[in-house]
């Protein structure tokens, strides 16, 4: 064994406070950066992956088939920049009847566009076909639904049902499959295409290079250069659906990623404290270790194993930890994600693992190197007679003037205290400052989710919505009619207001999808205060729709554009809102804007308010009672993205800042070690116990002060950066409202968690400090 | 001697005289640190005015009996009375208030604060009782003045010579009038000039009428400030006698 080792292993016996303050700081901070990098990594992974697997395209588009002809755009394909293509495949939009989606779970009455497709495989969008087998002559039909249990088989099953669709014979489903790109709702053979009057062609692209949308648009101009005018009527870029998928989780890595951050930063503050502290309070140690023959890196190294150790064993413990802890929030993040109709499944790569246990370790070394160095330097005589004699340093005048300050003496010392050792001082602050930071952001950040949480879920607006009874699903019809239900339902005791609202699938020119329109009639005050901007619906020919909405269809506030019902009857409508939340392809309008598009469209679900106090079970058995056929649920009011992002800002906040308070509680011990003849004398004098945990506790409250005071615009710094990315990366708007939540009370008591992180922190080594028997420090020289 | 024969108090130049009177009173005092026995059944009494000298060779237990009588530490049988008041009754809170009341406190090494100056550090032992600064420093300067380092108040620590931190020690053992001045090798860390200086005022504020108990090698400083001479070996009380003070 090595002398350094050896002298390591007694370094790390004699420090097993500061070792363990230093194991506790490292695990904690990589827990938080597993977490913040596992989200990071399975933000892209998981699409990338499947991506590639699947020869995803990177560009789905949509020709008009009366103005391009199928050898025209054959021709595309071999235009520069293209690496493969699939296509011309003939695309019908027909409609799946009510009768038909309610027997196939997945699948939604409204608009469904069919593609003519010879086989699943080819060079291009490769689909998975997880049941049955491909519809190769006409009568059959292949259905894009995600591959859910009971789905292949079993009396839920789609396969072997039969569909009828308008204008054609029926049709079997003779197999389900995904694709990753979304390419369409159905598949038929190319014979069977024909009775489905398809009208436009369908080309799939891959380009060789697609890293950004600027690439993807000059390739698909290329490839449709030369063609006629107009024929291009839509295309789709995969970096929409990634965005997509990623929409959700990229929504937490802003946030956990400044957590990481912070977490690291405070984690390299307190190890380089700790390692200064055990160099200044170790040098008779370092100069006995040279006068024994240390060369000066030997001693350097022997204080960097003593690091080494509790950082590795922190990192590891950590890292193993944070695997465990980044797992179920990944999961509730990923919940329901799906690539095309793929279900994405999260998982962390290894770099992320490999990357925490070994760079933790390195970050506390480069950390303790600085301190390290200064014993490297140090002269053996200097540093067996460091402590044997009075520092040759005068008192900052501030001590001096804390002498006449009009406070109890053991206050004005404890304020003096930090003064004595600057650097340790600054260090402290530092990390009481990234503390205070933490929850300065943590708690602007959880005020903004509170209030987006209760106005998407319409919190103190809606209490319980009513469902018509649909016999399809084996429930009860109402015996009331729509507007009778809702006059019925607004009768009711304790009922305040009542909104009607029913569903609409119509279509956007040049989009192949549907887009869902919610009709809402009247219980205007019943409608969740979600807006984001702009305004609500005023009447006819207005709708709003979710920062998503926008995103997705390429719309901004107050453009018009005209819907198609399956009607035939088409509306021009107006965007004056944006609301917080809501699909991408769904709207909500004015109940007359829904009847303009289709005149005896009913309502399916009532929203209800109810007055203040009242019991919503009485009002739900009410409703029971007055019509068998509509079926009351209490709203919740808790929305899981919220309480996600909530609860996983919450845990991190406590994390960082019993780690900010270990660095407080690593500066007391080390002063509390380092000053103990001054403590002893103090306390020959007649300082009591009460005194002197009242000094210690104030010396760190002075700097929690400062900290708190310093820490507070860089904790307001990171909302209103981490913010922003978090509203694009998550496709959303918060109003002005939402984030105004720095008030001059919270802001107070920002800057006193500041010094709540110092007192917790300083109490207990102060309280021992003030339990130290005295007799034998006052002659130890 | 005994409490009841308190024939009267006085006040001398910044100290607290109280004649006729035991202010200390051990009896079969015992300590163990482990298997050791730091005292062994210690009996001691020291009357008002007493100057009492303890000598012995390192490890006798002398450390440990002034430390018992300032009430640092607790002895694990017997018992220790200063001024009519049982220390071993008396908590932690209760022994800091009384060291604040009754002891002054002189060390070898003089323990001053590195970070205050000369004045600060006497002021600090009045300051620490609620005494508001400016008459905590007015009184230190009086103490400095008396000790004749007046000219030196603003001096800090490092750049006092050895006798004069220790003055400035004494000057604070004094700040609160202290009914027991107890002191520790007070001339260990100084040479023969400084020693003799500390000396001197160590027999002068005896004079005055200030209870000493000093615990000291120095042979020289217990036969000049002492009247006493208690010497120690294992723990025990080996010899006791009374000294004439040599000029």
């Amino acid at each position: 064994m090595s002398a350094v080792w050896r002298a390591s292993r007694a370094a790390v016996r004699r420090r097993r406070l500061q070792t363990a303050v230093i194991g506790a700081v490292v695990l904690v901070s990589s827990m938080a950066l597993v977490v913040a990098l596992g989200l990071l990594d399975v933000v892209s992974g998981p699409f990338d992956r499947l991506f590639g697997q699947a020869h995803g395209a990177h560009v789905v588009a949509t020709y008009d088939a009366a103005k391009v002809s199928a050898a025209q755009l054959d021709r595309t394909a071999h235009r520069p920049g293209v690496r493969a293509s699939a296509g011309p495949f003939p695309q019908a939009v027909t409609a799946m009847p009510e009768s038909a989606a309610s027997q196939m779970p997945g699948m939604a009455p409204g608009p469904l566009t069919v593609v003519g497709r010879a086989e699943p495989g080819g060079a291009v969008d490769r689909l998975d076909l997880f049941a049955g087998h491909w519809a190769t002559e006409p009568g059959q039909i292949v259905l894009a639904l995600p591959d859910a249990p009971g789905m292949a088989g079993g009396p839920h099953s789609p396969i072997g049902k039969r569909i009828q669709l308008p204008g054609t014979a029926p049709l079997t489903v003779v197999g389900l499959a995904s694709s990753v790109s979304g390419t369409a709702q159905a598949w038929v053979a190319p014979q069977q295409i024909a009775g489905l009057h398809p009208t436009t062609y369908q080309m799939l692209y891959r380009f060789d290079r697609a890293a950004t949308a600027r690439q993807i648009s000059k390739d698909t101009e290329a490839v449709s250069a030369g063609l006629p005018s107009g024929s291009l009527v839509a295309h789709q870029s995969y970096l929409t659906l990634k965005a997509q998928v990623a929409a959700k989780p990229n929504a937490f890595v802003p946030f956990l990623l400044a957590f990481g951050i912070l977490g690291l930063l405070v984690a390299i503050l307190i190890v380089g404290n700790v390692v200064s502290g055990a160099v200044v309070s170790g040098f008779r140690h370092i100069g006995v270790l040279k006068s024994l023959g240390f060369t000066p890196r030997q001693v350097v190294a022997v204080y960097l194993v003593m690091v080494c150790v509790p950082a590795t064993v922190g990192a590891v413990v950590g890292t193993a930890l944070g695997g465990v802890v980044a797992r179920p929030l990944l999961h509730q993040v990923f919940q329901g994600a799906q690539l095309g109709t793929v279900n994405v499944i999260p998982t962390v790569g290894p770099w992320v693992y490999a990357t925490t246990v070994l760079g933790m370790p390195l970050a506390v070394v480069l950390a303790a190197l600085i301190p390290a160095l200064r014993a490297h330097r140090l002269s053996a005589a200097r540093a067996i007679s460091a402590g044997s004699a009075p520092h040759g340093r005068r008192g900052p005048a501030v001590q001096r003037w804390l002498t006449g300050v009009r406070l109890p003496r053991s206050v004005t010392l404890g304020l003096g205290l930090p003064f004595a050792r600057p650097g340790r001082a600054l260090l402290t602050v530092a990390s009481v400052l990234l503390g205070v930071a933490t929850v300065t952001f943590a708690t602007g950040l959880s005020a903004t989710m509170v209030a987006y949480g209760d106005a998407v879920e319409g919190s103190g607006k809606v209490q319980s919505i009513v469902w018509r009874g649909q016999t399809r699903f084996g429930e009860t019809a109402p015996h009331h009619a729509d507007a009778a239900a809702q006059a019925l339902l607004r009768g009711l005791p304790h009922a305040a207001d009542v909104a009607a609202v029913g569903f609409l699938d119509v279509r956007m020119p040049g989009r192949s999808e549907g887009v869902t329109i919610e009709g809402v009639r009247g219980g205007m005050s019943a409608l969740p205060g979600d807006l984001a901007r702009g305004r609500w619906t005023r009447g006819p020919g207005e709708v709003v729709a979710s920062g998503r909405f926008l995103a997705e269809q390429g719309v901004r506030l107050g453009d018009s554009f005209t819907l198609s019902a399956t009607g035939g009857r088409q509306e021009r409508v107006t965007l004056v809102g944006e609301v917080l939340a809501g699909p991408q392809n769904w709207m909500r309008a004015d109940w007359s804007t829904v009847t303009a598009l289709t005149p005896h469209t009913q309502a399916n679900q009532y929203w209800v308010q109810l007055t203040g106090g009242a019991d919503v079970s009485a009002y739900m058995k009410a409703v029971r009672a007055a019509d068998p056929g509509l079926y009351p649920t209490e709203k919740t009011t808790v929305n899981a993205g919220a309480v996600t992002v909530i609860s996983s800002a919450s845990a991190l906040t406590l994390m960082l800042t019993l780690v900010s308070a270990m660095g407080v509680f690593n500066t007391v011990v080390l002063s509390a070690r380092e000053r103990q003849r001054d403590l002893g004398m103090l306390k020959s004098i007649g300082m009591t116990p009460r005194q002197v945990t009242v000094m210690m506790v104030v010396s760190m409250a002075g700097l929690g002060l400062v900290g708190g005071i310093l820490g507070l615009p860089l904790g307001v710094t990171a909302y209103r950066v981490v913010v922003p990315m978090t509203e694009h990366a998550a496709q959303l708007t918060f109003p002005d409202r939402m984030l105004d939540v720095w008030h001059a009370g919270t802001m107070t008591l920002l800057v006193l968690a500041g010094v709540a992180i110092a007192a917790l922190g300083a109490v207990i080594p102060a309280r021992a400090a003030a339990r130290q028997t005295i007799a034998r420090v006052l002659r130890t020289e | 001697m005994t409490s009841e024969e308190i024939s009267g108090t006085g006040r001398g130049d910044g100290v607290v005289v109280v004649r006729d009177q035991a202010v200390v009173r051990v009896s079969g005092l015992r300590k163990e640190y482990g298997d050791t026995a730091a005292l062994n059944g210690v009996s001691l009494e020291i009357g008002a005015g007493d100057a009492v000298a303890v000598m012995g060779p390192s490890g006798c237990g002398k450390s440990t009996l002034l430390n018992m009588i300032a009430g640092l530490d607790r002895p694990s049988a017997g018992s220790v009375h200063v001024h009519g008041e049982d220390l071993g009754r008396i908590n932690e809170t209760g022994l800091a208030l009384f060291r604040r009341r009754r002891i002054g406190m002189i060390f070898q090494f003089f323990n001053l604060v590195d970070d205050l100056p000369a004045i600060d550090n006497v002021a600090l032992a009045a300051q620490l009782t609620g005494t508001p600064a400016r008459q905590a420093r007015r009184r230190a300067l009086e103490l400095l003045d008396e000790l004749g380092i007046a000219d030196r108040r603003n001096v800090y620590p490092a750049a006092l010579s050895g006798g004069e931190r220790q003055r400035v020690a004494v000057a604070r053992a004094l700040m609160n009038r202290p009914a027991l001045l107890l002191a520790d090798e007070p001339t260990g860390a100084l040479d023969s000039h400084a020693g003799e200086q500390v000396m001197d005022l160590l027999l002068d504020l005896n004079e005055l009428g200030q209870t000493l108990l000093l615990v000291t090698h120095d042979q020289r400083l217990a036969t000049r400030c002492a009247s006493r001479l208690v010497t120690m070996a294992d723990g025990r009380i080996t010899g006791e006698r009374t000294l004439e003070r040599t000029a």
